[in-house]
């Protein structure tokens, strides 16, 4: 009784009602001041090979379990022997020092890599409670394990995932990510497939006097992978028997989530120019591509977008994960509004103002998070065209990035031009990844740049919100939780949504803690979590403005 | 009469080229590519200044994704005769169809002003204005292509889609229903105004109108609208409408089609 008197004393203590004009979300650009200092390097050297276009995926994960966010790049490589022929072509993996400056440990931790990479993709596969590192690449993709010293071990060959296919063989992958599509409590792995690319026959289009890189259209695409945990340090891979490669697209971004509330992790292939793919968890180990039926498939008029980042997120709270994908210019980026009880998603683009808004945009990474913790998910998207386009459209292909703030579930203002005087700097952006590094409760981006330097986009949105973190802790789940879905009632009556995902965006990988910004509420009043397995956890009058560690209830 | 028979009526008879030129305008409406393109040749050689012959080798070029030779043509054209509106115009859908923005703006701005009445220009100038994101000053070329034609007295239905589905995406679905029964009322059997009305009646929250506009357009032939984007709007209106035996029916007919295109 004293501690619910305590509660509501500093509810209304807290609540200052709704203000005139919220904060305005801020990012202060701060990589080369704490020592971020990458440059990702795509080898484009006028030939126009089309894997030069792609790539530059950034990952954040705690290597080291200090509770400070790390950071870790992939890089390209020579073409066309796609290796890594210097240091300038290495991944990186940037240590947080806990006091908001980074320190390069690539060579320490065994991360330099070797090949053309894409993306990278973070979770625990082995439960250990240290967290790995899967890459994609061109025609390589590698495993590592994290060996809790500092350490990562390639142990690609072992776990089976070199990610060859029976009939295309090593596959150009862009995307991956983590999920336990059969809830067992393992980590399984989901990769997507681009197209089919050989340097040696490089196809040529443009003019004769001006070659540019070809259209997707005309590469033949690929199937998506999956690959079963075995729980051995091994994978099976299940593409085949799944469903999963019956299905030839141009993948790029992935995304998941339990779209119809069943308990089941689906997954969502933005695809490059062809149309994208739902793929509906069956439960039964299949899954049956239902992009079509579920309506994320295409834009509203049937047109196949130049699909590129995608983050599944519930935009306006109410309990259903909508999904939000980004594309090329005159493509605009797409929100899907889950319906909920499997009747699929709507097109919510046009009528929230993200359709005309983003237009004139060609949007890689993004992700959907409530930078000024109000209680709505706000998006981030990390933009440029592509390279060399801007001759074509009278203006430079590098683009400033862009934030919109979700207003309330109902629409998404550009807030952008007040976002800073370094968020206006354009650049050749790519993949993003997010985070808060100097765990202040409000979440930060970083932003690999193609040929640039990366940039650090700390929040220094001047919000007086309350703000919360989940870090879950598995032990019939995954340790890290991922797939649970969390709600937060809040003392001012609103219910919040969330869940545990780190595939987030475009070739990146996000933080796992599951983020809440609460406006007003200084605490949740009753925070409910759906563990992957379907096991529910509730917790009650959890004080705001800290991460809260929940260890997953075992009932015998 | 399309603008290049008015240029071939305007060309100068005297030239040595004509008559082959007049053969390969002939056999590029029979749609007899080749066969037109060595005519054009033969003209050129009799006369090569001859600016309907360069003109239409731009067209025939283009019609072969030839872009390189198309340019090369229209500019010499231009060159021999700045006025040459319809080679102006060319000249921007050049520019058009291999995304060079900035350049059809240019040059669509030029045909615009070499021919005010010109209701294709103004057209295209509104579509290369919209993909660029001005939309409004897109939206008052759509408005003056749609008059131009209605002053010469042939209006057309295919005229009033582009400003139709602006005001969809703009989300001003009155003026958008008012473009397209216009465009109805023109071209009753036309595909691609019947997937827009359909798009509109789903936006409006009439997916059993939706469905069956959808349906029709699906019968009809011609057009840009593929049968894909009509079957992807028929999914979604058969949900809507409590029939998914309906839609998935048409998600089955997408998939095979994509079999199809990948074999």
């Amino acid at each position: 009784m004293c501690s619910r008197l305590v509660a509501l004393a500093l509810v209304f203590a807290g609540f200052a009602g709704p203000t005139a004009s919220p904060p305005q979300i801020r990012f202060e650009e701060i990589a080369a001041k704490v020592g971020l200092r990458f440059e990702l390097r795509n080898a484009a050297a006028g030939q126009f090979h089309q894997i030069e276009l792609t790539g530059g995926g950034v990952a954040v994960l705690d290597y080291n379990n200090d509770g400070c966010t790390d950071i870790f790049f992939t890089n390209g490589a020579a073409i066309p022997s796609l290796r890594k022929t210097g240091p300038e072509y290495h991944n990186r993996l940037f240590r947080n020092n806990c006091d908001m400056t980074f320190t390069d440990v690539t060579e320490e931790a065994g991360l330099a890599g070797e090949g053309y990479s894409m993306a990278a993709a973070i979770g625990d596969f082995d439960n250990d409670g240290f967290t790995d590192i899967f890459l994609t690449g061109v025609k390589r993709n590698t495993l590592y394990r994290n060996l809790g010293n500092g350490r990562f071990a390639d142990i690609t060959a072992k776990a089976g995932v070199d990610g060859t296919d029976p009939k295309f063989g090593k596959m150009w992958s862009v995307s991956a990510g983590w999920l336990d599509y059969d809830n067992d409590g393992w980590l399984d792995l989901f990769i997507s497939n681009y197209v089919v690319w050989d340097p040696a026959k490089e196809p040529r289009c443009g003019t004769p006097e001006q070659q540019f890189y070809c259209h997707p259209n005309v590469y033949q695409g690929l199937p998506d992978q999956l690959f079963h945990n075995n729980h051995d340090g091994t994978f099976t891979d299940v593409s085949q028997s799944s469903g999963i490669s019956r299905h030839i697209g141009k993948g790029m971004g992935v995304a998941f989530a339990d779209v119809d509330g069943d308990g089941l992790i689906s997954i969502f292939v933005a695809n490059d120019s062809v149309r994208s793919f739902l793929f509906r968890n069956q439960g039964n180990g299949t899954f049956k591509e239902a992009g079509l039926e579920a309506g994320v498939a295409l834009r509203e008029d049937g047109y196949a977008i130049a699909g590129m980042g995608a983050d599944f997120r519930d935009f306006d709270n109410d309990g259903k994960p909508d999904l939000v994908v980004s594309g090329m210019i005159n493509d605009s980026f797409l929100l899907f509004h889950n319906l909920g009880g499997g009747h699929g998603f709507d097109d919510y683009s046009q009528r929230t103002g993200l359709l005309m808004a983003t237009r004139q945009l060609t949007g890689w990474s993004l992700g959907m998070y409530d930078f000024d913790n109000d209680g709505w998910k706000d998006i981030f998207f990390a933009l440029s065209h592509l390279v060399e386009l801007g001759r074509y459209m009278g203006r430079d292909s590098a683009l400033a990035n862009r934030v919109f703030r979700n207003v309330e579930g109902k629409r998404f203002d550009d807030v952008s031009a007040a976002a800073g005087a370094g968020f206006q700097q354009s650049g050749m952006h790519r993949g993003a990844a997010f985070a808060d590094f100097d765990n202040d409760g409000r979440i930060d981006a970083v932003v690999s740049v193609v040929n640039g330097p990366a940039k650090l986009f700390h929040n220094i949105t001047a919000s007086k919100s309350h703000w919360l973190a989940i870090k879950l802790q598995g032990r019939r789940s995954n340790r890290q939780g991922l797939g649970a879905t969390v709600r937060v009632h809040l003392p001012d009556g609103r219910d919040l949504y969330n869940q545990a995902t780190t595939s987030v965006g475009y070739a990146s990988s996000s933080e796992a803690l599951v983020r809440f910004g609460l406006g007003p509420n200084p605490l949740a009043e009753k925070i409910e979590i759906r563990w992957p397995g379907r096991g529910v956890q509730q917790l009650t009058n959890v004080p705001a403005d800290r991460i809260t560690e929940v260890i997953e209830e075992v009932k015998p | 009469m399309t603008p290049l028979v008015l240029i071939l009526l305007a060309a100068a008879p005297t030239s040595p080229g004509y008559p082959a030129y007049q053969k390969a305008n002939t056999l590029f409406v029979e749609q007899k590519f080749n066969e037109s393109f060595a005519a054009i040749e033969e003209a050129l050689r009799l006369d090569p200044k001859l600016v309907p012959a360069l003109t239409l080798k731009a067209k025939l070029a283009m019609a072969v994704n030839r872009f390189d030779v198309a340019r090369q043509s229209l500019l010499q054209a231009l060159a021999i005769d700045p006025t040459a509106e319809y080679a102006q115009f060319l000249y921007g859908m050049e520019a058009f169809l291999t995304n060079d923005t900035e350049q059809a703006m240019l040059r669509f701005r030029k045909a615009r002003q070499l021919n005010p009445s010109d209701a294709h220009a103004a057209l295209y100038l509104g579509l290369t204005t919209e993909s660029l994101g001005q939309t409004e000053e897109a939206l008052s070329l759509y408005q003056e292509a749609v008059r131009l034609e209605q002053a010469a007295g042939k209006p057309k239905a295919e005229t009033l889609l582009p400003g139709a589905r602006l005001l969809l995406l703009l989300g001003r679905l009155d003026e958008c229903e008012r473009w397209i029964h216009q465009a109805l009322k023109l071209s009753p059997n036309l595909r691609d105004t019947h997937f827009e009305f359909a798009r509109l009646l789903l936006q409006k929250g009439d997916a059993a109108k939706a469905a069956e506009e959808g349906e029709m357009a699906l019968r009809l032939s011609g057009g840009t609208v593929t049968d894909v984007q009509i079957h992807y709007l028929l999914i979604r209106a058969w949900q809507k409408n409590g029939s998914p035996k309906r839609a998935a029916e048409h998600a089955e007919t997408v998939r095979a089609l994509e079999t199809a295109v990948q074999k």
